[in-house]
Formats: C-alpha cells, sequence, structure tokens
C-alpha cells in the first residue's frame, strides 16, 4: 500500500474545474481517487449520469478531468472517460475493459490498463440496480465506486433507496402528517457481496488513508470490487460550510454509514464503529447538523442539548434502533468468507 | 515526479477532441490472430441470420461481439456462439448480457475503447426499444465502428407477435444510426460487408443498423456465396482506415459530455451533416463491391421495371422480401391493366435518399405506397414519400396501402388488390386510401 503522504503527492486526473457546490464530499474522493490512480497505469473511467457527471462534463464548461495542463507525455498518465446513461457506468466499463483484456491477449496493447465506474447511488441502486449486480455477477476486472449522497441530487434532492430513515426528500418531505422518509435503506453492501464482488467497502475519504487504502487495493482486486463512498451533500443535506468531512466522519462513528471493507475470502471488518450505542457518538449529534433532520431534533434553548422535537420522540427511538440494527448488521456481514 | 516510478513517454498527436498516441496499439497483432472461416469462395445454404452472423465472424476488426437473445434475432447470436465452441474461435469473444439495455450500454464502452474495432449485435422489436436510451446516445456517439443488426419484428407486446414487419426499423429511424434494409440471404450477407466500410469513414463516423424481416428472412434458407475471409479483410481495408479521433485506451479524451443548449445545436448540426455524407459514400462502396465480388453492392433502392426513358403510371413504392412477390406479378398484372408498372424497395432507410426517391417517382402518374409497419397516419413510407415529393409542379397522385404487419404474407391476391386502388387512382376513379389489405381483401 502506498503512504498517504506519497499518494498526496501524485497528480489527480480530477481537476479543477468542476461545479460541484463547494464542500461537496464527491469532489474530495474524485480528487482522491485521480490521485490514487496516477500510479504508473494508464486509467479510463466510465461515469453514469450524476452530480459527478454533470459538474465535470458539461461543454462549454471546463473539462474537470485529464491530468495536468497539456496531453500528457507519459502514456500512464493520459486518460480517458466516458459517460453514458445514468444506470450503465458498471456496463460500459466492462465494455472497455473487456476490449483491453482482447487487445492484451491478442498482444496488439502492450500496456496496462486500469478500468473504474462511478455513479451516483441513485444511477447505481434504483435505476442501475440490474446493471451493478450483473457487472458484479459476471466477475468484471473493474472497480466500482457508488458515490451515496442519498438522494437524485442533481435533479432537485429526490427520495433514492439508500436515503437514511426519517430524512426530508423532496419527495418524502417531512411534514405534519409525515416524518419524512419512511423506508430502511437497501441492504447494498450485502446485495454487492451475494452477487459475487471480491471486495466490498463503504468507506469515506473522512477516513483518508484507508480510503486511499480501499481504493488501491479496489484497483489490485482481480475481479470486481465496488467501493461505497457516503457522501454528505452540503445543499442536500443541509448542513454548515466546513462540516463535510466532520459530519463524514460522525456519521460513520455513530452508526448510520459505518466504515466497513470486506474482502472474498478473508471476510470484513467493521472500523471506527462502537458495537453498542454507549462505544459510539449519539446520533442526535448526527441529526442535529443537517437540517432535513430538523423535523425530527431541536437543541434545547436552555441547555444546548439534541433532543426529540415534541412530537417526533417515536421516531427517534425508531432511528437509534435502525442504527444500532444496522451496526449489528454489518458486523454479521464482517463473518461471512 | 511523483514516487510511482519512471515516465513512459510515447508520442502524441493532437485532435479535435484530445490526444492519440498511436504506438500503444497495434492491430497488426489482432490481424494475425484471426481465424478465418472461410479460404475459398463457398457457395452454401443458409438462413437470414446466420449469414450475418458468419459475415461478422469473417472480419478481423470484429473480435467482440454482445448480445441478449430476443426472437427472431436469436440464431444470429447462437450462430456466434456456436462457431466460438469450436476451434475456429481464434480471438473472438462474445459477451452475454442481462438485457439489450446492457448490450447497448456494454457497445458504448466496447467501441469507445478502440475506435477501429468494431463491435456488433443482434436484436428485434421490444429489444431494440429497450436498447433505445442508449442507441439514441450512440447515434449522435460518432462510435461508427458498432453494427447493430435488426431482426425486423412487430412492435409492441400488446398483443405480441414474434413476427417480422417493419415497425421497429420505422420506429428507430431517429436513433440516428445508418438504417441499411436488406431482403434476401445474398444480399444480407453482403450488406454486412459493406455496411462498416459505410459507417467508419471519416466524415461519417456513424454506427450502422443492417436489418432484414423476421421470419421470412432470419429463418428462411437460401443459397448464397460466402467469399474468402482474406478478400472480405482486403475489400475492408481499402475502405476502414484508422480513426482519426482517439478512442479511450490509446487517447487522452471524454466522450459522451453534456452540453447546454447553445451548444447542442452545433453538435446535433454535426450529427445530421455527418449522416448525410452516406449518399456519397455509399456509390463509391458500392462500386468497389461490385467490381470486387461480382454482386451488386449496397444501393439507396431495389428497382423493378422502370424504363430507362419515359414516364410510368403506377409506381410502387415498399421494402422487404415482399417486393419479390410484386417483381413476379408485375410484368402480368401491368399488362392486364394496360399500365406501364414499375416499383422499388427502399434499402437506405435513413438516411433517406429524399432526392433520389423524387427523382425517381417524379414522372410516375400515381405512387401507390405499401406499408408493413402499423402507423396512426398513413404509413411512414408514405409520409416519407409526400416529403419526397412536396413541391413538384405535377405531383403523382399518392395511394397509401397497408399490408403484411406482424408478418403476414403478402399474397398475389393482396397485391392485386392494392395495385387495383393505383388503377383506379390513375383512371381518376374514387379509390380507397390508408386500407389495410390481407389475404386480397380490404380490412
Amino acid at each position: 500500500m502506498s503512504s498517504y503522504k506519497e499518494v498526496a503527492q501524485r497528480v489527480s486526473c480530477f481537476r479543477p474545474g468542476s461545479t460541484l457546490c463547494p464542500g461537496c464530499m464527491e469532489s474530495v474522493a474524485l480528487q482522491n481517487t485521480g490521485r490514487v490512480t496516477d500510479n504508473g497505469i494508464k486509467t479510463v473511467l466510465a461515469i453514469g449520469t450524476s452530480c459527478a457527471e454533470v459538474s465535470s462534463l458539461a461543454f462549454p464548461n471546463v473539462v474537470a478531468w485529464g491530468r495536468g495542463d497539456s496531453a500528457p507525455d507519459d502514456f500512464a498518465r493520459s486518460f480517458g472517460i466516458i459517460h453514458n446513461v445514468f444506470e450503465s457506468a458498471p456496463t460500459v466499463a466492462e465494455g472497455v475493459r473487456d476490449v483491453g483484456d482482447l487487445l492484451t491477449e491478442a498482444g496488439a496493447l502492450r500496456k496496462p490498463l486500469q478500468v473504474l465506474s462511478v455513479s451516483g447511488d441513485g444511477g447505481a441502486l434504483v435505476i442501475g440496480l440490474r446493471a451493478l449486480l450483473h457487472s458484479i455477477y459476471r466477475r468484471s476486472n473493474i472497480t466500482i465506486m457508488v458515490l451515496v449522497n442519498e438522494f437524485f441530487a442533481n435533479t432537485g434532492f429526490q427520495y433514492s433507496v439508500s436515503a437514511t430513515p426519517f430524512s426530508d426528500t423532496s419527495t418524502t418531505p417531512a411534514g405534519n402528517a409525515s416524518p419524512g422518509n419512511l423506508q430502511k435503506p437497501m441492504d447494498y453492501l450485502h446485495l454487492c457481496i451475494a452477487a459475487g464482488a471480491d471486495l466490498v467497502a463503504q468507506v469515506s475519504p473522512a477516513h483518508g488513508k484507508l480510503f486511499i487504502n480501499t481504493i488501491e487495493k479496489g484497483l489490485a482486486t482481480p475481479g470486481t470490487a465496488v467501493i461505497f463512498v457516503p457522501a454528505p451533500c452540503i445543499s442536500g443535506w443541509k448542513f454548515e460550510d466546513g462540516k463535510t468531512l466532520d459530519l463524514a466522519l460522525l456519521g460513520a462513528r455513530c452508526g448510520v454509514f459505518p466504515t466497513f471493507v470486506w474482502e472474498r475470502g478473508k471476510g470484513g471488518v467493521v472500523k471506527d464503529c462502537g458495537a453498542t450505542p454507549a462505544d459510539r457518538p449519539a446520533v442526535e449529534e448526527f441529526l442535529g447538523m443537517q437540517r432535513r433532520f430538523s423535523h425530527l431534533v431541536q437543541k434545547d434553548r436552555i441547555t444546548g442539548e439534541l433532543g426529540p422535537r415534541p412530537g417526533r420522540e417515536r421516531e427517534l427511538i425508531a432511528f437509534k434502533e435502525w442504527v444500532q440494527e444496522n451496526v449489528e448488521r454489518l458486523h454479521s456481514l464482517c463473518a461471512l468468507k | 515526479m511523483s514516487a510511482r516510478g519512471p515516465a513512459d513517454t510515447v508520442p502524441h498527436i493532437p485532435t479535435l477532441s484530445g490526444e492519440r498516441y498511436d504506438s500503444v496499439l497495434d492491430l497488426e497483432q489482432l490481424r494475425k490472430a484471426h481465424v478465418p472461416m472461410h479460404t475459398v469462395r463457398t457457395d452454401l445454404t443458409a438462413d437470414g441470420n446466420t449469414v450475418a452472423a458468419l459475415a461478422m465472424l469473417q472480419m478481423w476488426r470484429a473480435p467482440l461481439f454482445a448480445g441478449f437473445p430476443i426472437t427472431p434475432s436469436t440464431k444470429w447470436l447462437e450462430t456466434i456462439a456456436a462457431h466460438l465452441s469450436t476451434s475456429q474461435r481464434g480471438l473472438r469473444r462474445l459477451k452475454l448480457l442481462e438485457a439489450e439495455h446492457a448490450v447497448a450500454d456494454y457497445m458504448a464502452g466496447a467501441a469507445g475503447a478502440c475506435r477501429d474495432l468494431i463491435v456488433s449485435t443482434a436484436t428485434s422489436s421490444v429489444g431494440l426499444d429497450h436498447m433505445t436510451e442508449t442507441t439514441r446516445s450512440l447515434g449522435a456517439s460518432g462510435l461508427g465502428n458498432i453494427v447493430l443488426v435488426n431482426v425486423y419484428r412487430s412492435t409492441a407486446n400488446y398483443p405480441l407477435c414474434i413476427e417480422g414487419d417493419p415497425s421497429d426499423a420505422l420506429a428507430h429511424r431517429d436513433d440516428g444510426f445508418i438504417q441499411l434494409a436488406c431482403r434476401g440471404k445474398q444480399q444480407i450477407y453482403d450488406t454486412m460487408i459493406q455496411a462498416p466500410c459505410l459507417s467508419m469513414q471519416h466524415d461519417v463516423l456513424t454506427p450502422v443498423m443492417p436489418g432484414y424481416y423476421g421470419i421470412k428472412d432470419s429463418h428462411r434458407n437460401a443459397r448464397l456465396t460466402v467469399e474468402p475471409d482474406a478478400e472480405i479483410h482486403a475489400f475492408q481495408d481499402r475502405w476502414i482506415k484508422p480513426c482519426p479521433l482517439p478512442g479511450l485506451i490509446n487517447g487522452d479524451t471524454a466522450m459522451g459530455n453534456c452540453v447546454t443548449s447553445k451548444h447542442f445545436q452545433g453538435f446535433k448540426h454535426d450529427q445530421k451533416q455527418r449522416i448525410l455524407r452516406v449518399f456519397d459514400w455509399m456509390p463509391r462502396i458500392a462500386a468497389d463491391f461490385e467490381r470486387t465480388f461480382g454482386r451488386p453492392g449496397l444501393e439507396f433502392f431495389d428497382l423493378a421495371g422502370w424504363p430507362d426513358e419515359g414516364d410510368v403510371d403506377l409506381a410502387v413504392v415498399t421494402m422487404g422480401p415482399d417486393f419479390g412477390t410484386f417483381e413476379w406479378l408485375r410484368e402480368e398484372w401491368a399488362a392486364q391493366a394496360g399500365m406501364k408498372v414499375a416499383g422499388l424497395a427502399i434499402r437506405l432507410l435513413n438516411p433517406l435518399p429524399r432526392a433520389a426517391l423524387r427523382a425517381r417517382v417524379e414522372r410516375a402518374k400515381v405512387v401507390l405506397v405499401v406499408n408493413q409497419a402499423h402507423h396512426s397516419g398513413r404509413g411512414h413510407l408514405t409520409l416519407d414519400v409526400a416529403d419526397a415529393i412536396a413541391g413538384l409542379e405535377r405531383p403523382p397522385i399518392l395511394v397509401s396501402a397497408f399490408c403484411g404487419m406482424g408478418g403476414a404474407d403478402v399474397s398475389q391476391p393482396t397485391w392485386e388488390a392494392m395495385l387495383e386502388q393505383g388503377a383506379l387512382a390513375h383512371r381518376g376513379l374514387p379509390y380507397a386510401d390508408g386500407r389495410i389489405y390481407h389475404e386480397g381483401t380490404a380490412l
């Protein structure tokens, strides 16, 4: 594994010029992934329609991809990116991978190739779940990154299957008669393991070294690696500027999206997240930082303590029960080989 | 310089869509790895799906096939799979995907990875519909190295009919592919060989969709001549040159960008200009094909009964294998009716050769357009002919008819019933327009 310091000095293929919101975790994830892929191997990226795509590939804006200010002389630093529809990034990546493998086998391509796909959670888990699971099932040698902001963010923060319970989305709005989203998130980590992935992870760039090492591990995996990246969305989650990394760390530590790395044949590990509520930060702290949960928790004006908004006590208890269930579920997944 | 190792410096060339690193690919190795299907000219008996697959298997540039089965195109896929299970496999690969949409997505990645390889598949009807989100992107993509065989079948699933009419092909003309309609096994085979020569021209770069009628042509056998692989390679190599644009593997490039509406116009203008270049390239490729193989090359239309000079009383415009029945009865029916009768079957569906169509039918007194696909109005082809003759000082009378939908046979009585309407129009008598004919009866 490369050192964090060494990777930080590499040239990222994600360049300035994107129109992602300031404070967006996706840009942090792409920036770091871009550095990891500056590893002496030519990179091709297939990207599905998503915030990350429309904000980085919109003509006539700057194409926010490529290494350096001009085309690199070093072929390994050259970079190819293809956008197709929302749901198809893994399948498009498979097409690239297969051509690369075929040309290599023929002796027609004498340089190595690494192929990644990037999708949002809407693209990968909702409209594109079929594509995601079948790409995994075919054991294609690609690294799939899913940026999970829990919305269809680039179309206006509509509900996605990864949405946290009781979150306020534009299609599950919280109101007097509704506490927001009533669905529990889809168990996408387990689905990917069951479909046959060789590496499945949920890791945030807030866990910097682990994030980089997991991407490296994914690229080195001979089969399919799937890395879910919790991506706090400043516009949709509605939190204060400058709190992106704090929120990502807190969300992982309090059990909402625990850091999880699983490898076929080795099993998995949950990191930086205690097994019991007493070992974790209070979820109220996580909820209280975001206005998408302002219908659920409020700060006591006198004590400053966060607690349930009157009338939402049952929902807060249910939320805590779901968090515990979530943590226990991930621990049980670790036992799978 | 990072700690990632020494630079792998490679010469590169700037292009309109990024840099191209030519030396990283040596496709000559792929050509050498090709295992021929035929080393001598061979006569054989086969169905349409088999010959369409065989033609693709004979191309050294086409080692990668993708597919999902759907009637009546399934045997194309099975034929590829069968050959790849033998010692003739070589480096060829077949990718089985989970749905037609995935096939189209996969082709986007594969064709984008290396623009000098040909990636192919076959589908039909609702399979093509399912692909549509991506085929419309592919049509605009500049990826001329995609061959999507459309085995015509009626759409959609209510009621479900697995037999062939061209409602799928005609509904997908706006996808942006070059669409070539075939009839007969030899024509299918010959079209497949010429198709990528057309689509991969540097000022065309538009994917191609050769098509033929399901069941009537896909499943029925006929004799045909197949050429040695080496001769096909030599022919295609004359027309297919290395793509000037970078692929994802040999390039520093981006594909599939979003655009604002202001710039969208420019992309669409370019897309349209590229496909219109087909009108110039097709006759040149066809002439070389005929010189090389001694059979007719691609045409805008198949023609029957057109005099070198003078007018015709009744011109028939249609497509597909049922045109053969018209060819068979034309002379006798014309003699009995005392009319000069000619006909054409459209072969270039998209871009439609409007000017050539106008030139062909403008001196007819009546044009009978025989449609075989459901349409809420007077028929896809009728509207095409109406557009082609628009503005003529003395336009022919346009008579529309429907028949053969869902792959129904277009029998001699059916042809005669439709032609009779053309004859009535010619005599200035009332005639039926837009009716559906079956077994000689107007429904």
